[in-house]
């Protein structure tokens, strides 16, 4: 599948975006955060919708006619990316009232209930992006068990190493149990990537070409002549391939920088003499191996209707 | 609606049948296609870059043709590719504007280029691709099943059929209903063994797919020539034909 530029930082982005404001509501609910962590929330609430606009606004390239993107809130009831427009703007609402709430008293038990409602929010919304790859029947490489709770484990890491840019920026230090976090997820999302890529390295191709035209079973079939000679939509779109060498490298280049250079920085930011730089370090390192592996989320996904066309899927 | 209809009692379930045996390959199902949709109702299907290096363009049907050792010898199998208005269609479900719908009175699947985002998340949904974006319009565009002609009581009778149908040299493309088991194209599909493509997928693709036939004659080994004349006769003209062949 080709890899759209609007596509990839949307769900990089926002997944940044509602990590972090599932961990501010996660530790709020829990009672970890001091009501003297007014300012930390605050910017972190601040930067967490940052993220998650900015990747909104760039899904907002991939239409077509966005005039019209107002229409994709009304069709939740079969489409996830229509509940993926609802969830993502019911966030805001329930993340400013949480920000506000905890401004006036972080133990008040309405603070806590409105900190777990903003991590089901914000992972909810994950969940639905999610869901719009993995509900995609003709993409083996996208509609399987691994896509949905690799999304939320990767939001869920990205936003542990933003929470620990942010704290170090407002309170001086990442703090143990946010480096701890964010090492744990960095680790997780690491053995999450390794498993799915055995997964789609495992799998059978979806059909073969005679079955795709509706031969008898044990009748082979080979191209002869495509329908036109240039590129098409369907060619461009469905057709993309990335040479198998290109794929190894990217793979170890995200492993590297988008997974276990975080992990090392984030143990090492909470040791540093210049915690800061350590914290922005990782999340930069994550930033864009989580691009890389993005891309190639994309990249390496096959569809079954570049077989018409004699394709590998 | 993206959502799927409740399909009353009896309703109709339009589609074609497009027999892999007969299908010679020719594309004039396609180009009658492009000429018919480019007008009328649906219009327009654009084309890009028409007389330059890279021609491109929407079209409803393309033609492929294939290598295969169907009916029992190797042979070519030229496999018409359109919209199969499918009883279980991802294309619509996962429209998050309701653009992409199937009508529930003849199951024909549409889309309202109004509502269209070109957001092409149907594209990626239907495993046949049958949806191609219209890059100059910005909206999905795919098969009506000629729903501007089916219906359309300006046209005679018999040009009441899709465009690809009425222009198929071979008769290689059949149109009717599906869900009637006494119609045509249902016999057909019976006694021809019409087949839904990639069945696994659970699409329910309503347009059938005839395979080849038997394309090998069964014929008795030849045998050598018999010589027609015997005894005296033949050894003389025997040794006519060597005399004279010196």
């Amino acid at each position: 599948m080709r890899p759209a530029a609007s596509v990839v930082l949307l769900t990089t982005s926002t997944g940044f975006g509602f990590g972090l404001l599932a961990w501010l509501g996660a530790y709020s609910a829990l009672g970890l955060l001091p009501q003297q962590g007014r300012g930390l929330l605050g910017a972190g609430i601040a930067v967490a919708l940052l993220f998650t606009s900015t990747g909104l606004i760039a899904s907002m390239f991939h239409l077509e006619r966005k005039e019209r993107a107002w229409r994709a809130f009304t069709q939740w009831r079969t489409s996830w990316l229509s509940r993926e427009g609802i969830a993502a703007v019911l966030v805001y609402p329930v993340a400013i009232a949480f920000g506000v709430a905890f401004w006036r008293g972080a133990a008040l038990p309405g603070t806590r209930v409105l900190g777990a409602a903003t991590v089901v929010a914000s992972l909810g919304t994950v969940y639905c992006t999610a869901m719009i790859y993995a509900s995609l029947k003709p993409i083996r490489q996208w509609h399987n068990a691994h896509t949905a709770p690799d999304y939320l484990l990767y939001a869920v890491f990205s936003g542990a190493v933003l929470f620990a840019v942010v704290r170090t920026a407002a309170l001086g230090s990442p703090g143990a149990v946010a480096s701890a976090a964010a090492a744990a997820a960095a680790a997780a999302a690491l053995l999450a990537k390794r498993a799915y890529w055995r997964h789609i390295d495992g799998q059978a191709p979806l059909a073969t070409l005679a079955g795709a035209i509706g031969l008898p079973k044990g009748i082979e079939a080979r191209p002869l002549d495509a329908p036109h000679f240039t590129e098409n939509f369907i060619l461009r779109q469905m057709g993309f391939a990335i040479a198998r060498r290109h794929a190894a490298k990217l793979r170890s280049l995200a492993l590297i920088i988008g997974f276990a250079l975080p992990l090392a920085l984030s143990v090492l930011g909470e040791f540093a003499p210049a915690p800061l730089a350590a914290t922005a370090l990782a999340l930069a390192c994550a930033a864009l191996g989580l691009a890389v592996e993005r891309w190639l989320f994309f990249a390496e996904a096959t569809h079954v209707s570049a077989l018409y066309y004699g394709r590998r899927i | 609606m993206s959502t799927l209809p409740e399909r009353p009692q009896g309703a109709k379930r339009l589609g074609l049948v497009i027999d892999l045996d007969t299908c010679v390959g020719c594309h004039a199902c396609a180009v009658n296609c492009k000429e018919w949709n480019t007008g009328g109702e649906a219009g327009i299907l654009p084309d890009y870059d028409k007389y330059g290096p890279e021609p491109d363009g929407v079209w409803f049907n393309r033609i492929h043709s294939y290598e295969t050792d169907a009916g029992g010898c190797s042979r070519t199998v030229n496999f018409p590719r359109s919209c199969l208005h499918c009883e279980n269609p991802l294309c619509v479900t996962v429209c998050p504007t309701g653009a992409s719908y199937k009508r529930a009175e003849d199951g024909i699947v549409l889309v309202d280029t109004d509502k269209c985002i070109g957001c092409q998340l149907c594209a990626w949904a239907c495993p046949y691709g049958a949806r191609e974006l219209d890059e100059k319009a910005g909206v999905m565009r795919k098969c009506t099943l000629c729903v501007d002609r089916i219906y359309n009581e300006s046209l005679p009778q018999e040009e009441r059929v899709p465009a690809c149908v009425a222009s198929c040299p071979a008769r290689a493309r059949h149109f009717g209903d599906l869900a009637d088991p006494d119609s045509e194209v249902s016999k057909l599909v019976k006694e021809r063994g019409g087949a839904d493509l990639l069945p696994g997928l659970g699409y329910q693709p309503t347009n059938k797919y005839l395979p080849p036939r038997r394309a090998t004659i069964p014929t008795a080994p030849a045998k050598p020539a018999a010589s027609g004349a015997t005894g005296i006769g033949a050894a003389l003209l025997g040794l006519l034909d060597r005399a004279l062949s010196r």
